[in-house]
């Protein structure tokens, strides 16, 4: 398990260096390498100042995403069961778009406490049945849809500029954004560290029969609980800072899951493909046409979805 | 260790299966739970293995409430193998069997030499060691009973209770399961099983439990429990019964509906 993280985090670095290196102004390879490690090059303003801080966030902000998706995956066993469609995307996304047409709210914990609110309805109507994955996955697509319609009546009623603000934010964009938002990441990230090596251990017993796993004296449904809420948390924390950023929470897990070919999504894989699929959409985004920016929520689905689809396939041949 | 039931009242969303039902459960035996579909053996096994709350009464665990008791401490003494549990994919036989540890691991503290020891030998007890590495959805359906078995035995409990573990196996692999079930009672286990079939339970069982419409009829030794008239009276079934000619437990032939 352990050495199929290498290459991965070898991609990883090999994408932010790629990142930092390309622009306007292309810096060559190891001049990057010399001025992150090292400083006093021409291109330190470059490197360190303008590129640096967006891909630290376009890396950081993938890590929640795959984490926040592997957790709610890993407990429903379902793949679909992903922040990105159970609604707390959409929650932070209604909650952004109030706070952004009427500015009545700061954006961000705005955007946090939407997410949160979300998942927490999800997990009421899910829980019924004591938190299967259909009802849940189920719960969470109508409250996602409720939430989009919610988003459309907003944005709809909205001043057409504010509008506008919303609908970049509603794809997920880094453009502008750097290490201040990296950082409000990174102290959740932080601050979720001693769960998540608690969570590595408690979901092998939650991939096992609810009543396998009380015959070995765990509580499964008040153990599901704590993990969907870490889970969502951490997907919300990114989506506040980044925006509705698409498809990295789905897909990074699910990739992650078919490398490692285990029983449910690997956490430590699952955070670095995230982030290295957010920090090459965003680079794509602002090359493909340049000068024109695509925002990253724009290309995650289509860097994320063809390799998905080609390991899909690749297993059915296999 | 002793496991007894006090005026148990359990079921399911407002059906209530057993009303104040009272049995004590031998330490050290085999004991089979035997009745027509819907007596509520398994609900009775269920609520015993605390994978269903008892709405009235109590299962008592040396003489402690069971349901009161820490999960994980009684996970140290009771083992359970629910009914069809479903089969995760992609963990190899080792990686299952290991999660029977859990109730003496920590998320700081996972794994130790003593973990692997106690494993290995679950493993050969069930008698799955040579399938160690392989992923259980390749397994039949006689190996994958062993296995769960196996996961239940690293949970060293004094322990084990099954729910039908012989349904949806072949003739042979029914078989195993119950010399299997025999053995570790010689090793000095409490085992309670609920079995459909009467002759196995007659041959197997030290214990019967017999049951109908969330009552228990009779207990006691086979030889004293199965007889013609219980037959009649619990599973409403016409039979003649004779000694079986292998083991001398009574062998139970219907004769036909009344």
């Amino acid at each position: 398990m352990t050495w199929r993280l290498l290459p991965i985090a070898a991609v990883l670095a090999a994408a932010i260096v790629a990142s930092v290196s390309l622009g306007d102004v292309s810096v060559p390879p190891l001049e990057v390498l010399r001025s992150l490690f090292f400083g006093g090059t021409d291109y330190d303003v470059v490197v360190r100042e303008l590129r640096l801080p967006r891909t630290i966030l376009a890396a950081v902000a993938g890590a929640a995403f795959g984490l926040g998706g592997a957790l709610i995956q890993a407990v429903t066993r379902n793949p679909l069961a992903s922040p990105d469609v159970i609604g707390v995307t959409q929650g932070a996304g209604l909650a952004a778009t109030i706070a952004l047409t009427t500015g009545a709210f700061a954006v961000a914990p705005a955007a946090l406490a939407g997410g949160l609110l979300a998942a927490a309805v999800v997990f009421g109507f899910g829980s019924r049945a004591g938190f299967t994955a259909r009802r849940f996955v189920l719960a969470g697509v109508a409250v996602a849809f409720a939430l989009r319609a919610g988003i459309e009546v907003v944005l709809t009623s909205a001043e057409v500029i504010d509008a506008q603000r919303a609908q970049i934010w509603l794809i997920g964009s880094l453009n502008g954004r750097g290490l201040e938002e990296a950082t409000a990441i990174g102290i959740v990230l932080l601050a979720a560290a001693v769960p998540l090596a608690w969570a590595a251990w408690a979901l092998r017993i939650s991939s096992l029969d609810d009543d396998v796993a009380r015959g070995l004296g765990v509580r499964p449904v008040a153990r599901r609980y704590g993990l969907a809420a870490l889970g969502a948390l951490l997907a919300a924390s990114a989506t506040a800072q980044v925006g509705a950023v698409d498809f990295v929470a789905l897909v990074a897990p699910q990739v992650a899951q078919r490398i490692a070919k285990t029983e449910r999504p690997p956490l430590v894989m699952s955070a670095l493909l995230g982030a290295t699929l957010v920090v090459l959409a965003d680079l794509a985004g602002r090359r493909l046409l340049a000068p024109t920016q695509l925002p990253a929520g724009v290309l995650t689905a289509a860097i994320g979805a063809p390799y998905l689809i080609y390991l899909l396939l690749r297993r059915r041949r296999a | 260790m002793k496991l007894d039931v006090t005026e148990l009242v359990a079921g399911y969303d407002g059906r209530k299966v057993l009303n104040g039902l009272s049995v004590a459960i031998p330490p050290g035996k085999l004991t089979v739970i035997i009745g027509p579909n819907a007596s509520g053996k398994s609900t009775l096994l269920r609520t015993m293995a605390r994978l269903l709350k008892p709405r009235g009464g109590a299962v008592l665990l040396d003489g402690q409430p069971l349901h009161e008791l820490p999960p994980r401490l009684v996970a140290q003494r009771l083992g359970v193998l629910p009914q069809a549990p479903l089969v995760p994919e992609g963990i190899s036989v080792l990686d299952l069997v290991s999660r029977g540890r859990q109730p003496y691991q920590r998320w700081w503290r996972q794994w130790s030499a003593d973990d692997e020891t106690v494993v290995r030998q679950a493993l050969s007890d069930a008698d799955v060691a040579d399938l160690a590495d392989r992923p259980i959805e390749e397994l039949s359906g006689g190996q994958r009973q062993r296995v769960w078995i196996a996961m239940a035995l690293a949970q060293q409990t004094e322990t084990l209770l099954l729910d039908e573990p012989t349904t949806f196996l072949d003739l042979a692999h029914q078989v195993d399961v119950l010399a299997l079930m025999r053995r570790l009672q010689r090793g000095g286990r409490t085992i309670v099983a609920v079995l459909h079939d009467l002759n196995q339970a007659a041959r197997f069982a030290d214990h019967i439990i017999a049951m109908r419409d969330g009552e228990v009829v009779a207990t006691g030794a086979p030889s004293n429990v199965v007889t013609a008239d219980l037959v009649r009276q619990v599973f409403g079934l016409e039979c003649v019964v004779v000694p079986c000619p292998v083991s001398g437990a009574p062998l139970v032939v219907p004769t036909g509906k009344e």
